[in-house]
């Protein structure tokens, strides 16, 4: 599953103005800054699953929270053996190995990783990047050339992906395992393939420069989007509600 | 409209140029078909055209070329672009965009066409080419010949006097093939569009192109009419280049004394003379 891609629907959410989209998801992220309780982060995490499974994106939603456990799992790890205030909580020969202020601190911020990059990964599945650059330009009046640079970055990512593995399968073709099990034997394997994989991603990316140019990049202005991106009831109602959230995160 | 005058190119860092000694006129609604084989400098002719030479791939350059009566040299990328539309041979690294519609869009918006215009505009190119039905579609999930369809489409909609294509059916089955070339004839015929195209199926350049240019090794060696090909069988065999089955049959009859009319270049025209040749 490419983590990236946006998700076609009609939901609530896919019919937000692009820049609420972003702005809720960046606040939303603060919301789960400001708590200092480990009980709302699990209940701005639920919120947010919940929020996504009403816009038919609960099975991306479930995903991205997979593959953020595993990070705030690594992070839990390292909070809870090097955060070493309040009282020992598990000693072992007088070498005390977490306390309960590296506990909480762990849970915390295990919660807030999870929290914090949750809507922000969603963005992606409810949001078209020339969407989102478009309203940027319209109505934050953003530089398209940032805008396009950004919008570029990710549409570039799935492309390098598939170049990558086909470089891999080629190499494959030729014999060279890179299904051994032996992480650093892997690691040396692939080490090689960055070199082709860079000059064929500057290649692309020239290319696409070439090809922008030619089609009158540098002459576009604020003026030139063809879709508008107005601000609706909907917009001014998502803004309330993650400021209420904001507000009530601080406070609890 | 179009001129090379003693046009050479070496790029930076090759010892060889890529084109050398190049002269030649193309008139306003000129059909050209330019066929060679790899590595005779043919893209880099599509990129003198546009300006991509000498302004982002940088080398020696010399002679000059004039596009509209302005030298490519002088004149930046875009504003050549106004009238100069190209569709490369590599689709995918020429997208800019995720789905169909904004790639259409792209082009359309940056040239600041009103609204109506553009909405105009994106709906003729979609249907021009057939692929209306993949318009919110998400480019990485088409086949390559969808991907050329769109690439293609993205220029058309630009409307540009000189319509430059290097090899645009590289992917396409041989009925979308027929297709491309049937909607260039017509922008050709009905729009005096001129149409430039670089291609490899020298059928096809012979059945629609009324000019063909050969490349061989950065030197242009063959300039006259697509249907004058019959005259010069020797000198494309000798180049490599396979020149339609429908000549050879006609040669061959010709030889066998069983057909004494005119050599035909097209399926339409080799129908003809098998009739003519079984009627005997």
């Amino acid at each position: 599953m490419n983590l990236l891609q946006y998700v076609p629907g009609d939901s609530f959410l896919h019919k937000l103005n692009p820049v609420t989209k972003l702005f809720a998801a960046f606040l939303y992220g603060v919301a789960c800054i400001v708590t200092q309780s480990v009980w709302v982060e699990i209940v701005l995490i639920m919120l947010m699953l919940a929020i996504s499974t009403l816009a038919g994106l609960q099975k991306r939603a479930l995903h991205l929270a997979k593959n953020l456990f595993i990070l705030g799992l690594f992070m839990f790890v390292l909070q809870l053996l090097f955060v070493r205030t309040g009282e020992p909580l598990l000693v072992y020969n007088n070498f005390c190995f977490f306390t309960t202020g590296g506990l909480s601190s762990a849970l915390l911020l295990s919660f807030r990783i999870i929290g914090t990059m949750l809507p922000l990964m969603l963005l992606f599945a409810i949001t078209q990047m020339n969407d989102l650059c478009s309203a940027l330009v319209k109505c934050l009046h953003v530089p398209y050339k940032y805008a396009f640079i950004v919008t570029t970055a990710f549409r570039f990512v799935p492309l390098f992906t598939t170049e990558f593995h086909d470089i891999e399968d080629a190499q494959k073709a030729r014999g060279v395992e890179y299904d051994t099990k032996n992480f650093f034997k892997k690691m040396s394997l692939i080490a090689p393939l960055f070199v082709p994989l860079l000059i064929s991603s500057l290649k692309k990316v020239d290319s696409g420069a070439v090809s922008a140019e030619l089609r009158g990049f540098h002459l576009r202005t604020v003026k030139s989007g063809y879709k508008e991106y107005p601000f609706g009831l909907q917009d001014g109602i998502c803004a309330v509600c993650i400021l209420c959230l904001i507000a009530g995160a601080a406070v609890l | 409209m179009i001129s090379f005058e003693d046009f050479s190119f070496c790029y930076m860092g090759s010892e060889e140029k890529a084109l050398s000694n190049l002269s030649l006129q193309i008139e306003k609604g000129e059909f050209v078909g330019i066929i060679g084989n790899s590595g005779a400098g043919k893209s880099t002719f599509t990129y003198a055209l546009s300006g991509i030479v000498p302004h982002h791939f940088q080398g020696d350059f010399y002679g000059m070329v004039k596009v509209n009566g302005l030298d490519t040299v002088n004149v930046a990328p875009e504003k050549l672009a106004e009238f100069v539309g190209e569709v490369f041979q590599d689709i995918d690294s020429q997208m800019v965009a995720s789905v169909v519609e904004d790639e259409i869009l792209f082009g359309l918006e940056n040239f600041g066409f009103s609204k109506e215009e553009i909405k105009k505009r994106l709906e003729q190119s979609l249907e021009m080419l057939g692929i209306s039905d993949l318009r919110y579609r998400q480019i990485s999930s088409l086949s390559g010949g969808q991907k050329q369809k769109v690439a293609i489409a993205s220029i058309l909609a630009l409307e540009p006097e000189i319509i430059v294509l290097d090899e645009p059916t590289g992917e396409l089955d041989p009925e979308s093939t027929v297709m491309i070339f049937e909607i260039l004839k017509r922008l050709n015929k009905e729009f005096g569009k001129t149409v430039i195209i670089v291609e490899q199926k020298i059928m096809m350049l012979c059945e629609y192109a009324e000019r063909l240019l050969v490349l061989e090794q950065g030197k242009l060696v063959y300039d006259g009419k697509s249907k004058d090909i019959v005259e010069h069988v020797e000198l494309f065999e000798e180049l490599g280049i396979n020149v339609p089955r429908v000549v050879k049959l006609g040669l061959r009859l010709k030889e066998e004394g069983l057909y004494q009319g005119k050599i035909p270049t097209n399926v339409k025209e080799a129908e003809e003379m098998l009739k003519e040749v079984l009627a005997c």
